[in-house]
């Protein structure tokens, strides 16, 4: 008997050393990991009533701040413009967590960050609360008509400043007012963030960076980087109505049926998918591959680190054929992601990493932490990025994205759209051609916009408003943003 | 405290009253550093239910000094040390527990003594046998007939008595555990009264298989009725480490096994409810709905790492149920890996020291009830924690001593002093007697 009882004790024993090996994975191994999952909502909720940084924007509005009130809950967030920067700045709950640079710059705000928390030799000994206050690069007035811009759709807007990566506007809709996550009256909340929740448009999702979708000829602006690269400059693609992948008996045809070839410009011009199609079977795969990495493309380049699009696929790994890919057929970008691209061609082919955040400040105004332009290399020749603008220059002037053009200054664009599942139109831009001081991606949702025709002509309208408000700004405030 | 008897004191009570004042001194120590953490409500309102709860610790140990003198010193010192832990934290998590908990402390030691004093026999328990079977099948399904939630959305085994709330399948597992105890013991009689030529061997017996088909049945229906794995999961192992140490064939064991089994893939592949738990329970991350629990719950043990965040600082009560069946969530965010695991290794021994109890005990039925209590409060714990590491699918499994669930700490309260008692070493081993004169006089006296 006292051996079966030994036999029970070892079986014991090893089911708990079950327990300390789970515990030890979770706490210990995988701790970072769950500790930065998107569903984790433990740090946010946990700072919720405590004292917290304020939000401005580059042109000094506040739009994020915490006020002292009276009640159970010293303290209430909150967000001067409502839903304007909803998905960007993002919002604080007490029990649902939060999203946006609430969530993503937590530990400046809420003065984890030791930088934050030490701001002299007295911090070390007392403990005193600190936060930190962030400086957003988004300007208020371009924020204010990207959404004016945009009313009456469902899509998003991103406005980047090419030389410095700042992103001056980011606006997605439909949108929400967070002012009502962030009250204090928990039922009411629940509900709101249930319904916001369980939206069938996705009014939590920020479409600017963190929703993907399928990006067409907006894609051959790097095929066409990667050719001129490659010296194709005086290839002549002959005419044809449709080709044949190499991988598949699968026919890439063009719109209509139509007949099309020639050099790098008519392609463009006539947005002839097949005629890239042909470069791409030309260049190959991993030449693809390798600019879909160069660009950023592959990369997160979200403001949101809640959102996980690092784990972005290269054409190549999602399977595409590279005639598939160099024709944008297939390949899903987010708006951010086009925007940084067309940032990078304006900006002479070097890249800077896309950023919102210009400086956290402490309590006293003093710069805690400076986010200066990041360069991430030069990812093509200036020289190929001047061609490229001169030839997205003609395709404003002449060509597919004639709706982009406007009377005093000089643009370069695309448009593409013709999405079958999930329509969609893409319009995206940079201005002036000589001196580029934006880069902007427009994408619109909605089944009214299945209609090639109508589609570009709404997107360009919109895109190009967008444009001529933006540049006729004070300048004062582009310097503002460094 | 009754110092001048010190001399005389038994061994085990000097180990006891020790290991006592340490935990005493931790749970203290633990409120303190709770209260002192920002962003924490600990009013001195706590207080007087922690010095209650200080004071019927020396009560107990005060009753086993003179009712059980020999009984094991180990034993009450951790389950008093679960519990002032997991008293420290649940009122840090919610003050409202306090008067709560400190109530039932006194209703659970109140019993202790009712056994200690009342029961100084455990063979006496063999002659209710029947009624305690009848009762603990009652107990454990009792919730299912008082309020079935019709959704099955939440997870409660409790029933509200005015305003006590009562979880009685502990207490009917329990039942069931004294109950199969006497059977064992009588059956292991048999047999060996066979082995020895003294009875006669009745061929082609199959009574023994009565109490196996009873503890399948019984998990069979913890399944089925209230979706519970992690019960279930108890009440069989409990059963079948008490059948495998009575009756040792291996073959009943595989045969069990496989039973359980099938009502498991019965089970599964007929109630909608129970494959909503088992696809929340396997991947969480994409059922946000249904695996909310179980995310947060790991998320608040990432949280506390390697360290913890220490007392009161956590962010527990953002876990549901962290008060009840989480309960193991607190303690890793707050006390880390490094407490958890002490925690954890608490469990283990108390299991141990049962066990051990269960080798020297003087009869076969204190010996099997103490491996069934022993397996009993090994296997719920482990049970509880391996819930909340989403090693086993949702279940209402209460962390024995540290939940704040009611009338649990009443049964493990039972449980301690049936183990107490089992594990007395004086009235038949004559020697010690004469180690302790003074005890042994006043126990002949008193009978």
């Amino acid at each position: 008997m006292t051996r079966r009882i030994l036999h029970v004790g070892v079986a014991l024993l090893l089911i708990y050393v079950l327990l300390f090996v789970q515990l030890e994975l979770i706490q210990v191994v995988q701790a970072g990991t769950l500790r930065d999952h998107s569903l984790n909502t433990r740090e946010i909720t946990m700072v919720f009533d405590a004292p917290r940084g304020s939000i401005r924007t580059a042109d000094g509005e506040t739009v994020a701040e915490t006020v002292s009130v009276s009640g159970a809950r010293p303290r209430l967030r909150q967000y001067p413009y409502g839903s304007l920067y909803s998905h960007l700045v993002g919002f604080i709950t007490a029990q649902h967590g939060g999203s946006g640079l609430e969530r993503s710059q937590n530990d400046f705000l809420a003065g984890n960050d030791l930088g934050v928390r030490i701001q002299d030799t007295r911090d070390l000994f007392v403990d005193r609360a600190r936060t930190g206050q962030l400086e957003l690069s988004v300007r208020h007035d371009v924020q204010l008509v990207a959404r004016a811009a945009l009313a009456g759709h469902r899509g998003a807007a991103v406005v980047i400043d090419p030389s410095s990566g700042a992103v001056l506007a980011m606006w997605s809709s439909p949108h929400f007012d967070p002012n009502y996550l962030s009250s204090h009256d928990l039922a009411a909340v629940g509900n709101d963030f249930a319904v916001l929740n369980s939206d069938e448009e996705g009014a939590l999702t920020n479409r600017a960076d963190s929703q993907l979708s399928e990006v067409g000829a907006i894609f051959t602006a790097v095929t066409a980087a990667a050719a001129i690269e490659a010296g194709l400059t005086d290839l002549k693609v002959p005419l044809s109505n449709k080709i044949l992948t190499e991988t598949s008996t699968e026919l890439i045809k063009n719109e209509g049926n139509r007949t099309c070839g020639g050099d790098l410009t008519s392609l463009l011009l006539a947005n002839c998918r097949t005629g890239w199609a042909t470069i791409g079977l030309d260049l190959g795969r991993s030449d693809l591959r390798n600019r879909f990495r160069n660009f950023g493309l592959a990369e997160s380049v979200s403001t949101d680190a809640a959102i996980h699009l690092s784990g972005l696929l290269t054409p190549d790994e999602v399977g595409l054929s590279a005639a598939h890919a160099a024709a944008g057929i297939g390949v899903q970008l987010s708006p951010l992601h086009v925007a940084h691209l067309f940032a990078t061609i304006a900006n002479d082919g070097l890249r800077v990493r896309p950023r919102v955040v210009n400086q956290v400040t402490s309590h006293d105004g003093s710069v805690i932490r400076d986010f200066t332009p990041e360069l991430l290399g030069q990812v093509i020749a200036p020289e190929t990025a001047s061609k490229l603008r001169a030839m997205l220059a003609v395709n404003v002037k002449q060509g597919s994205a004639q709706g982009l053009a406007l009377d005093d200054v000089e643009v370069a664009g695309m448009l593409a759209s013709g999405f079958t599942d999930n329509p969609h139109v893409w319009a995206t831009a940079l201005a002036p051609v000589t001196q580029p001081e934006l880069a902007i991606a427009v994408l619109l949702e909605g089944d009214e916009f299945s209609d090639s025709q109508v589609a570009e002509t709404v997107v360009a309208r919109i895109t190009r408003s967008i444009i001529e408000a933006v540049l006729r700004l004070p300048s004062s405030n582009l310097e503002g943003t460094q | 405290m009754n110092l001048e008897a010190a001399g005389d004191v038994n061994h085990q009570r000097i180990v006891e009253l020790t290991l006592l004042l340490l935990a005493a001194f931790i749970t203290c120590a633990t409120i303190a550093l709770a209260a002192v953490g920002e962003q924490v409500e600990i009013t001195w309102g706590v207080v007087p239910y922690l010095t209650t709860l200080l004071i019927l610790w020396a009560v107990v140990h005060m009753t086993l000094r003179r009712r059980a003198p020999t009984s094991n010193g180990v034993l009450f010192p951790i389950a008093a040390l679960l519990q002032g832990l997991g008293f420290a934290l649940m009122v840090r998590i919610d003050p409202s527990l306090a008067p709560r908990q400190a109530m039932w402390s006194l209703i659970g030691v109140a019993s202790f003594i009712a056994i200690m004093v009342g029961l100084r026999n455990l063979h006496q328990l063999s002659k209710v046998r029947t009624p305690l079977g009848i009762a603990g099948v009652l107990l454990v399904f009792l919730p299912l007939i008082s309020e079935r939630d019709v959704s099955g959305s939440e997870i409660s085994l409790a029933l509200q008595l005015g305003r006590l709330r009562v979880v009685p399948g502990e207490l009917g597992k329990l039942f069931l555990i004294i109950f199969f105890a006497t059977w064992l013991a009588d059956y292991r009689t048999r047999n060996t009264a066979e082995y020895l030529g003294q009875v006669e061997r009745i061929e082609g017996d199959r009574s023994r298989l009565i109490p196996l088909l009873g503890g399948w049945l019984l998990s069979s229906a913890i399944v089925i009725f209230q979706y519970d794995a992690g019960s279930a999961l108890v009440t069989f192992t409990v059963f079948m480490a008490m059948w495998w140490v009575a009756a040792g064939r291996p073959l009943d064991l595989a045969v069990s096994l496989g039973a359980i089994a099938v009502t498991v893939v019965v089970g599964v592949g007929s109630l909608p409810e129970l494959q909503n738990r088992l696809t929340a329970w396997i991947d969480p991350w994409s059922n946000p709905q249904l695996g909310d629990a179980i995310t947060r719950s790991l998320f608040a043990l990432a949280g506390g790492g390697l360290t913890g965040t220490g007392p009161g600082a956590g962010n527990a009560d953002w876990v549901p149920g962290v008060t009840d069946h989480f309960a193991f969530v607190p303690i890793g965010e707050e006390l880390g890996f490094v407490g958890a695991t002490a925690v954890l290794s608490g469990y283990l021994l108390l299991a141990g020291v049962g066990l051990r109890i269960a080798t020297r005990a003087r009869r076969e039925f204190d010996s099997v009830l103490a491996i069934g209590v022993a397996v009993f409060v090994g296997s719920e714990a482990w049970a509880s924690v391996a819930t909340t590491l989403r090693l086993l699918p949702p279940s209402a499994m209460s962390l024995p001593f540290i939940s704040a669930n009611g009338s649990a700490l009443l049964t493990w309260n039972l449980a301690l002093a049936l183990l107490l008692r089992i594990s007395e070493t004086v009235p038949e081993v004559a020697d010690q007697t004469a180690i302790l004169p003074k005890i042994a006089l006043k126990s002949r006296s008193e009978s």
